[in-house]
């Protein structure tokens, strides 16, 4: 219904553009004056006018249904003392009539026992409300085909009539254009800040629980130490002194990281110098979207790669030669997140290795360098810069991965620097604490929010450093 | 005018093709040794391509077909193929249109050469040869104090002054420049061409340029090429005041090109 109303809208105030535009165009010129604006103008105006404020008013009925709802069906009419209910009565009586609502125009006949005993024990208004109540979703309907429909109309012919050869509407359609845009950039960095201050408020919540020392130093991470705690008990820091330590997490994340730019970094910039300086134009086409398809596998599929076919490879290969590598492994999780991070570092490093002016490798060549000569000491010092930002979008990138050490690394916590041990990571640690059943109010689900925000501010400090580099980088050349 | 012996380069039935479009057609040009010589003509007429035939910097295009014979000091073919091109490019130095010094410092953009072909034995020796050929190129005196700047930040009269002192610092026999001067000021170009002056004591130079009274200022011969043709060539006076072809006459008057 709402989509089909919201098409008939879309279909209005595309007519009117036409209606508007046509409209201007019949205007019969007085003197040599000629029309104020463009008469594509006018069309773009009626549009604007018509379609914004049926827009506007949608948002609202949508936003508000429930209030609106209520303010229908708890009319102090049926209910004379409603404004003594306290807001559990009120929810209570509005939730009966919710539940009575789907059964009240249902034939006797038809009903359940429970049903009808339900009847039976409700009072005259509330059934009354309950009917108002059935009857509010059509209502809601119809206002909202006026809305869509008949509002748009009635507003867009009689604003058409103002339409004459001296309304200038060109100022006034691009002041709304460009406040709509400016509206659409303001949400996305709204957005942006919501999540960083829910983050914070929430992490801001754990650190009442715990220590700022104790998360931020401290080595042992047990957090099922918290079961203990109900939510709002205030409880002795001390409790929990030994339960939150992050250090073994980012140590953790640390290693799986390193592993992974170990594969990465080699793989990705030999393929980048590869595809930017050795291959033919045909070869480089068809191998960098395939390269790049490396980077649109699901996670997932790379996290049970890594868990079901790399960790047991490891293990066996381990076992022939004496050295002990655990089934969770670093190593193994590492190893899948690198080869996911590779296009990263081959895709960005290509462009930028080309970007590298040819005028330069000319004048290697022209004082008798070789090409792997000029390659060395001439376009990848050129190139530099921009490889290191690729290295650090990657690694920002290594260490944000979630699907791919969920399931192939470790829940243990180890302080460790040996890949072949277990290990676990921040971004695991988020995951088990939002699925745990513990309720929400716990430090251990609350830990989540103080291990999202940390990991937060590391991937944007990186993704800072790595975009200047590679925007100090361009400038130079361009 | 000069004898035989005395050329630093001799060339004939230089014929170049990219793909089937051909750009040099059957040419034939003695340089002789220690002197300027200029190419002129038309944009388009193929100066550049045959140009970079010289130190074969054509053969990084693909589609650049070179045929002709090239001899450098009366005895050595250079596209014989057990030159190695590294070699070659060692004789023969090259000075592009635009200054493209390495983004490093201005020191390193002179050692770099050197370093490569392994002519210094020391440290000290180094530091000697990149002072020498700033020296040379005169640009010692500006850049002394900062040597270890980047070399990008030189203005590009510099610049270009720093890629002649690159150039030098190998001691090549011969000198390529390809329109070393369209991007700079009539200040800076009276520098390098002051420069070119002093150099030719020491080096053969091929010279590409647009500006005739360039031409006529640092060169003693002239090569004027159209379409892919040599249409004349001689001695530079002789060419600017009374060419034997009709073409030269209209192009030097300024009537085409
Ligand atoms: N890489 C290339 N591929 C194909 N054709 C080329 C290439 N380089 C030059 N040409 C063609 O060869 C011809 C000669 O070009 P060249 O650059 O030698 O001219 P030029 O005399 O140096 O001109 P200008 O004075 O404008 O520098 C031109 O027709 C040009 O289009
Ligand atoms: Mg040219």
């Amino acid at each position: 219904m709402v989509y089909f109303a919201l098409l008939l809208l879309f279909i209005v105030s595309y007519s009117f553009y036409y209606f508007g535009k046509n409209r201007a165009l019949k205007i019969k010129f007085t003197g040599d004056q000629k029309l104020a604006s463009l008469p594509d103008y006018y069309g773009y105006f009626l549009v604007l006018v018509v379609f914004l404020p049926s827009l506007i008013i949608w948002f609202i009925l949508l936003l508000y249904k429930s209030n609106f709802q209520e303010l229908y069906v708890m009319s102090p009419t049926l209910f004379p003392d409603i404004a003594q209910w306290s807001d559990a009565k009120f929810g209570l009586i509005m939730n009966k009539i919710s539940n009575l609502a789907l059964i009240v125009n249902i034939p006797e006949a038809d009903l359940l026992k429970g049903q009808t005993s339900l009847l039976n024990m409700s009072s005259e208004s509330e059934l009354i409300a309950a009917k108002n109540l059935a009857s509010f979703d059509s209502i809601y309907g119809w206002s909202i085909v006026i809305v869509f429909i008949l509002l748009p109309v009635i507003l867009g012919l009689s604003i058409s009539r103002l339409i004459n050869q001296k309304l200038n509407v060109q100022p006034i359609v691009e002041k709304i254009i460009i406040n709509i845009i400016r509206f659409s950039s303001i949400v996305a960095i709204l957005v942006t800040f919501g999540i960083f201050f829910s983050l914070i408020f929430e992490a801001i919540k754990f650190f009442q629980y715990v220590n700022f020392a104790d998360f931020f130093f401290n080595t042992a991470w047990n957090p099922n130490r918290a079961w203990v705690i109900s939510s709002g008990e205030t409880v002795d820091p001390e409790i929990l002194k030994d339960a939150f330590g992050w250090v073994p997490l980012l140590t953790g994340t640390l290693l799986v990281g390193s592993v992974a730019m170990f594969v990465a970094i080699p793989l990705g910039l030999a393929s980048a110098i590869y595809l930017a300086e050795y291959a033919s134009s045909k070869v480089r086409d068809i191998a960098k979207p395939i390269i790049e398809i490396l980077a649109g596998i699901p996670t997932v599929v790379y996290g049970f790669f890594a868990a079901l076919t790399l960790a047991p490879i490891l293990k066996n290969f381990g076992d022939s030669i004496g050295i002990d590598i655990s089934a969770e492994s670093a190593l193994a999780a590492g190893l899948a997140m690198g080869v996911m991070i590779i296009p990263f570092v081959s895709s960005l490093s290509d462009d930028v290795i080309r970007s590298v002016p040819n005028s330069l490798r000319d004048g290697s060549y022209a004082l008798g360098a070789t090409k792997s000569e000029t390659i060395k000491k001439v376009v990848l010092p050129a190139a530099l810069p921009g490889i290191m930002g690729s290295f650090l979008l990657a690694v920002s990138r290594a260490i944000g991965e979630t699907m791919i050490v969920v399931m192939a690394a470790s829940l243990r916590a180890n302080l460790t620097f040996n890949p072949l041990e277990p290990a676990t990571t921040i971004t695991t640690q988020i995951v088990t604490a939002l699925i745990g059943d513990v309720e929400f109010e716990n430090p251990k689900t609350l830990v989540a929010f103080a291990l999202g925000l940390s990991l937060f501010v590391m991937t944007l400090i990186l993704n800072i450093i790595a975009i200047t580099i590679v925007r100090k980088y361009r400038e130079k050349y361009e | 005018m000069v004898d035989n012996n005395n050329f630093a380069l001799k060339t004939n039935n230089v014929y170049v093709h990219y793909g089937n479009k051909m750009a040099i057609n059957n040419v034939a040009l003695d340089f002789p040794k220690n002197e300027v010589t200029s190419l002129i003509g038309p944009s388009g007429c193929g100066k550049s391509t045959f140009l970079r035939c010289l130190n074969r910097m054509n053969d990084v295009i693909d589609s650049c077909k070179v045929e002709g014979s090239f001899i450098m000091n009366n005895t050595i073919d250079i596209y014989r193929d057990d030159l190695p091109i590294e070699n070659l490019r060692e004789k023969i130095g090259m000075v592009f249109q635009k200054p493209n010094p390495f983004p490093k410092s201005i020191y390193e953009n002179v050692a770099y050469g050197p370093k490569i072909h392994g002519v210094t034995s020391s440290q000290s020796e180094l530091d000697d040869l990149v002072k020498e050929s700033l020296h040379r190129a005169g640009l010692y005196d500006e850049v002394k104090d900062r040597l270890t700047d980047v070399a990008t930040g030189l203005s590009g009269g510099q610049q270009q002054r720093l890629c002649i002192a690159r150039a030098i610092s190998i001691k090549p026999e011969i000198i390529l420049m390809d329109e070393p001067c369209s991007a700079l000021d009539p200040i800076a170009t009276a520098k390098i061409e002051d420069l070119i002056n002093e150099l030719k004591e020491n080096y053969t130079i091929i010279i590409v340029t647009h500006s005739m009274s360039q031409a006529s200022r640092v060169s003693t011969k002239t090569a004027f090429f159209h379409l892919g043709n040599l249409i004349e060539e001689g001695d530079t006076s002789k060419i600017f005041t009374k060419p034997d072809k009709e073409q030269t006459n209209d192009y030097i008057t300024g009537r085409f090109g």
